[in-house]
């Protein structure tokens, strides 16, 4: 049954057609980057060398240091659960955190990133896609906790 | 300022293409070579402690190495073609939500100076002992 995929593609051996595949691939992930995640750094550095970001999310400090976190991180989880995890990359890489914070951002956001687009996917697998998305974020927020406790 | 900044994106973009990219024909080289496609029978008895038929294997590798996106194809067409039981599709959904595109989600914090152990390990640790746990009371109840 694999096999069907090349008979129908024109012949070659399976690492060209595999090269193709990278190169396109490839061009429409750099297109991103330059599109998407260039523009996301460069506002979020402004944010916060002007000092904007601290500003505004000032307020988030109690909630913030729980994981210990600065509260400007609190964009950071944002990003990364409601667009992607490449777009929490380039918020938080203006940020100047320790690799302890990294880690806590990345433990919490591996688990519970691209939200609302991956429920579409869950969707396709269990009708409780509602409850696994909100599985996500406490096994996430819950995990991240721990991590700074462990790690701060 | 805004040229400085403009420079630093660039070298986050370029290190993160530097990680990826890669990553993309590994991935496309595993696929083409049919990779996901064996049905790696030692690791059945695993499979089932996480509630899972053979059939189950493909999907889970996709979901664990390309994601739940970019393994989406493969991930839904073979569940159903494997005629996956809801309690099969629930435990590959759960364990999947927890752990997935682990050496793409891993790297992104790596390059920003994050640690790989503790970004990934809690996860795997964490959808195995959901997995387990469920499949366990399903057994239960049976």
């Amino acid at each position: 049954m694999p096999a069907e995929h090349t008979a129908s593609a024109p012949a070659g051996p399976p690492w060209r057609l595999a090269l193709g595949r990278s190169f396109e691939r490839g061009r429409k992930f750099l297109w991103f980057l330059l599109i998407n995640i260039l523009p996301l750094y460069v506002a979020s550095d402004l944010l916060v060398t002007s000092g904007a970001l601290a500003k505004v999310s000032g307020f988030l400090e109690p909630v913030m240091s729980l994981w210990g976190l600065p509260p400007e991180a609190a964009a950071v989880l944002m990003a990364g659960m409601l667009v992607n995890l490449y777009a929490a990359t380039a918020v938080a890489a203006p940020l100047a955190l320790s690799w302890q914070q990294i880690s806590v951002l990345g433990l919490i956001l591996g688990i519970a990133h691209s939200l609302i687009i991956e429920a579409v996917v869950v969707r396709q697998l269990t009708p409780r896609y509602h409850a696994l998305t909100l599985l996500r974020i406490v096994l996430g927020l819950g995990a991240g906790w721990l991590l700074a406790l462990v790690l701060c | 300022m805004l040229p400085g900044a403009a420079l630093k994106g660039l070298v986050l973009c370029a290190e993160l293409a530097l990680v990826v990219l890669p990553l993309i024909v590994g991935y496309e080289m595993a696929k083409a070579y049919g990779v996901f496609q064996r049905p790696w029978k030692r690791l059945r008895p695993a499979l089932a402690m996480i509630g899972l038929g053979p059939g189950g294997l493909v999907p889970l590798l996709a979901g664990i190495f390309l994601g739940l996106l970019y393994g989406a194809g493969i991930l839904v067409s073979v569940s159903r073609e494997e005629g996956l039981a809801e309690s099969e599709r629930l435990a590959l959904a759960v364990f999947l939500v927890t752990c997935h595109a682990v050496v793409e989600d891993t790297a992104l914090f790596v390059i920003l100076g994050g640690s790989a152990f503790w970004i990934l390990a809690p996860r795997l640790v964490m959808a195995l002992g959901l997995t387990a746990w469920l499949a366990r009371r399903g057994r239960s109840r049976n």
